[in-house]
């Protein structure tokens, strides 16, 4: 019943691509054409004109922003380390590291105090682990500014590690590890990423062996050895003067001395894909699905073609061919679509997903690989490729509609080493991609013969077994030693 | 000594509350119109960056449907991009008569299954199946004269940000953020939809919905809990069901249902649009009335009526889950804009925000589980809930344990001045903050001036918080946080030998 209806609606949308162009167009169509559409006077922010730029003595880099709408003041500070740069028996310092330093208080002020002082002026302060990165967040009323960048620069140079927090910490990454089965996204999730990257970094399962052993000392060195003010960048936006905010950045951060930090190579996962298919079984009415493979750096000149093939395939929400196909002509699945990783300093990822109940699983995948293959197999439309390009283009913009988003912009252009023009060059380059670019990168960066199929569910109820789609393997899911 | 440090920081806090934190003075100018048919225009300008922000808000949400139709509000938001007469039809003409034919056998198809379920009833396998092939052709003839995801599509073709809809219990609303030459084009495009609007492709949207609701409830412990709070704390009120809707409500709804919903709640006077950005006024009212002011006046849509009674005894309810054990706690409060809902927010706030708050203290840090609390700003009367989540090996009534300990202490002790300031810092901290982007002024102004009828009420709310006393969180712990008024739900692993039991959907 549903496959005749799949098959006229294939056959009816050739059939309109023949007919001429007006014969498309709904009378809606032809009605916004005729709206006005006045210039927008806009373009990309740059460092020294929009944008102050100072590095101190010590090498610690400040972006600044003045915003004077709302008395606030919002920092940011990015630290060059993070999960890439630990082996794997290491994988819990770096998150913990950053927790505990938020958690456990500086030399000077106990856990307590800082919580205390900070809830007291309704002001946030924040540590993050990320892959390349760590980061620090702290928001404060403008009256509160100073209090803000001292206990910020306190927690970032002096945290005092204490023991109990440092168990707090591991209850809580015991808690996790225990509770990691109870969402079948979760285990999507998981399982997808240590099939493609095993446990290089990108892959790896945080088991509690590894966090368990960790010591104060192991976070104290690993403190020691990343944070230091030339490996260090903070940006600072809101309701300020820029010559006293550079003042009180030093004052607080310019006796930070500097040193040698050694900033590992971050391991690259070999081309070892695992073609296949993966079914973790689970009780549950519906499968998700997962299927990809190792896909391309943020170096790689194709990107911007790699974004508006993935945007036309499955990428561009509802406007996908995949969500187009899964979604809306069968109704077979609410979160559909394809992602292909393009900003990655490593190697990313291409995948696509898809929830669908168990008896549509093989019927999902199935179409969803069949747009994967005819995206390879012929030049998108005139329409499709339009339609990408605009988008990315019209919306860009919105990078940078508020003075932290600019900032961010900037400074990350500077903490990653892109190229100084990447900002301003972003809309030349989209539009410069063509319909043969667009097949071209299909055929070169897609790779349907290597495709790593990932589902969580109930096999019992799938309307076919999946073995058209590869082998068969089973990962069964363990309950997690947490001894 | 670590406790004498506190001490000391602490009255530091306090002073600087006092002596160094005037209120600041923050002024919204919001430019308010009503249109000719009744629906209400809010515009803030912010002239930062060349882009606006837009929120058009339906006072309807799942506490406006009955048994039958739940989660009819949420399946409607998503056909409201499914196109016009104009928009997403390269043959309206011919389209039409086609849906109508649907209708009539859908209707059949409805009364076919009733029978079926009915086991002396004589329906027939057969002939379900046959109405629903007939429906599928009939679609998939209309198919050839769709132009797929239009109004999505034009959007984002335009350089549409944060282009979604969402679905309450209280409210519904569409947001957009555009570039500031596209200001026509959105008002042309919102107004098109209200006034013209078609439900084609409605019975795939209806099973993405089925999906949906798979997705977030069935197959989540979260979700589960939270289904099985709706409906055991409330008896009466429609907040029973979840926005989401019953799965067989939606496996039956139909197009004329939907059709029916949207005529009753999207009137222009159940309206309300909201524009934040770099956008002039007098040009966003002329707009508005243009597009907006040319739909008919209609009726404004019933109230609910339907109360729950007061509640008589602690309500214990389990879920089998496949996950490990987490719990939540709901208790009976009142609507928003009654004088206890902004100590019920602040008490809210004591007991679970921040590392300074008590749950945190004494459940987190004690490494007896994670917990929160929070209050619902509704439309009508709704629940205050706790959620919790035991940590290492630690027990679901261990941790409720904990937790209702803290709520108890709150009946008998008044609680320190310095909380009720720091809660206070917090609220005004968050309410600048909110001001901080397009999207969340929209936010915050539709959002206030659908559920209580008045956006002021954000600077009213926020003074009525700086009033709340030590003497009225007591009171309020006293009044509503009491046993015999909590619901209490559990969910808990399935025994692992268990046989028989109600059968489980097995997604067929």
């Amino acid at each position: 019943m549903k496959k005749a209806y799949t098959l006229i609606t294939v056959l009816a949308l050739l059939l309109s691509l023949s007919l001429p162009a007006a014969a498309q167009e709904s009378e809606g169509a032809k009605i916004i054409a005729g709206l006005p559409h006045p210039d927008l006077k806009w373009s990309v922010p740059e460092v020294g004109k929009d944008v102050q730029r100072v590095q101190l003595d010590n090498g610690m880099i400040l972006y600044m922003m003045e915003d004077n709408r709302l008395p606030l003041v919002n920092v940011s500070v990015l630290v060059r380390c993070g999960t890439a740069y630990v082996p794997l028996e290491q994988m819990a310092i770096p998150d913990m590291t950053t927790a505990v330093m938020r958690t456990g208080g500086t030399t000077h002020v106990s856990p307590d105090s800082l919580n205390a002082l900070l809830e007291s002026i309704g002001g946030t302060l924040e540590t993050f682990t990320g892959y390349d990165n760590s980061s620090a967040t702290l928001n404060v009323m403008s009256k509160d500014t100073e209090l803000g960048i001292r206990l910020l620069a306190d927690v970032l140079r002096n945290p005092a590690f204490p023991e109990d927090k440092i168990d707090l910490k591991k209850t809580d990454v015991k808690t996790d590890i225990k509770r990691r089965n109870d969402n079948p996204s979760g285990i999507l999730s998981r399982e997808f990423y240590h099939l493609i990257y095993g446990d290089f970094p990108r892959g790896r399962i945080l088991e509690w062996q590894y966090a368990k052993p960790i010591t104060r000392r192991e976070l104290v060195d690993y403190h020691q050895r990343y944070f230091a003010p030339n490996n260090v960048m903070i940006g600072i936006t809101g309701k300020f003067d820029s010559k006293m905010m550079v003042e009180m950045v030093k004052q607080y951060f310019g006796d930070w001395k500097k040193k040698a930090v050694a900033i590992p190579q971050i391991p690259q996962a070999p081309e070892t894909p695992r073609p296949g298919v993966f079914i973790v079984e689970k009780d549950i009415n519906q499968a998700n699905i997962r299927f990809g493979h190792l896909g391309v750096n943020r170096d790689n000149p194709d990107r911007y073609a790699i974004s508006v093939m993935n945007y036309i395939l499955g990428g561009g929400s509802f406007t996908s061919r995949i969500s187009s196909k899964v979604r809306s002509d069968e109704g077979l699945s609410y979160s559909v679509a394809t992602r292909y990783q393009v900003d990655e300093v490593d190697q990313g990822v291409f995948f696509a997903y898809c929830f669908t109940k168990s008896n549509t699983t093989h019927k999902a995948m199935q179409l969803m690989l069949d747009e994967v293959n005819r995206i390879r197999q012929g030049e998108v439309s005139d329409e499709e490729l339009k339609s990408a390009k605009d988008s990315y283009i019209n919306s860009y913009v919105f990078e940078f509609t508020t003075p932290a988003q600019i900032v961010s912009q900037l400074m990350g252009l500077e903490f990653n080493q892109r190229p100084p023009d990447l900002l301003r060059d972003y809309i030349d380059n989209v539009r410069k991609v063509t319909k043969k670019d667009v097949l071209r990168v299909a055929q070169k960066y897609l790779r349907p013969e290597s495709l790593t199929f990932v589902v969580v569910g109930n096999p019992k109820n799938f309307d076919l077994p999946l073995d058209d789609f590869g082998k068969v393997t089973s990962i069964e899911l363990k309950e997690p030693v947490l001894d | 000594m670590v406790k004498k440090v506190i001490l000391i920081l602490l009255l530091g806090g306090l002073i600087s509350w006092q002596t160094a934190f005037p209120q600041e003075q923050i002024n919204i100018d919001v430019k308010e119109k009503v249109l000719s048919n009744g629906m209400q225009i809010l515009v803030v300008e912010n002239h930062v960056a060349p882009v606006f922000s837009t929120i058009v808000r339906f006072k309807v949400g799942a506490v406006d449907e009955h048994t039958g139709i739940t989660g009819i509000s949420h399946l409607l938001e998503h056909m409201l991009f499914k196109g016009t007469k104009i928009f997403g039809t390269r043959d309206f003409a011919v389209e039409k008569p086609l849906m109508r034919q649907m209708d009539v056998l859908a209707d059949s198809l409805e009364q076919e299954k009733a029978k079926l379920r009915n086991p002396l009833a004589g329906g027939s396998e057969d002939r379900v199946k046959a109405l629903r092939q007939q429906i599928a052709d009939i679609q998939a003839e209309q198919a050839k004269y769709i132009i797929k995801d239009e109004l999505w599509e034009t959007y984002l073709k335009n350089g549409g940000d944060g282009l979604n809809a969402s679905t309450g219990t209280n409210g519904t609303q569409y947001y957009v953020s555009l570039p500031s030459n596209r200001l026509e084009l959105w008002t042309f495009m919102e107004a098109d939809r209200l006034a013209n609007l078609q439900l084609r492709e409605f019975y795939s949207e209806r099973d993405v919905v089925r999906e949906e609701r798979r997705q977030r409830t069935e197959t989540t412990p979260r979700g589960a809990v939270q289904e099985a709070m709706s409906a055991a704390a409330h008896w009466a009120s429609p907040y029973r069901w979840n926005v989401i809707g019953w799965g067989s409500d939606l496996d039956n709804m139909s197009r004329s249902d939907v059709e029916k919903h949207f005529r009753t709640y999207y009137s222009p006077s159940n309206a309300i649009a909201c524009i934040v950005g770099d956008v002039k006024p007098e040009e966003v009212f002329a707009l508005c009335e243009k597009y907006f002011g040319a739909i008919p006046v209609s009726p404004l849509p019933p109230p609910v009526l339907t109360d729950d009674a007061p509640q008589k005894g602690e309500r214990r309810v389990e879920v089998e889950f496949d996950a490990s054990p987490i719990a939540a706690v709901g208790w009976h409060m009142p609507q928003a804009g009654h004088p206890d809902m902004a100590p019920l927010d602040v008490l809210s706030d004591i007991l679970s925000r921040g590392r300074t708050s008590r749950f945190y203290k004494n459940i987190v840090e004690k490494k007896l589980g994670r917990a929160s609390a929070g209050i619902s700003f509704s439309r009508y009367p709704d629940l205050f809930t706790m959620n919790i989540t035991p940590m290492g090996n630690h027990t679901i009534d261990e941790v409720l344990a904990a937790a209702f300990a803290e709520i108890e202490r709150l009946k008998t002790e008044l609680v320190a001045q310095w909380e009720i300031d720091k809660v206070r810092n917090q609220a005004d901290a968050d309410f600048i903050r909110s001001l901080n982007s397009n999207g969340g002024i929209a936010w915050r102004l539709a959002d206030m001036q659908a559920t209580v009828g008045n956006w002021h009420y954000i600077i009213d709310y926020r003074d009525e918080i700086k009033r709340v006393t030590a003497e009225d969180i007591m009171r309020v712990t006293q009044k509503y946080l009491t046993k015999g008024n909590r619901t209490v739900v559990t969910l808990v692993k399935p025994e692992p030998d268990a046989v028989g039991g109600a059968p489980a959907d097995a997604g067929q």
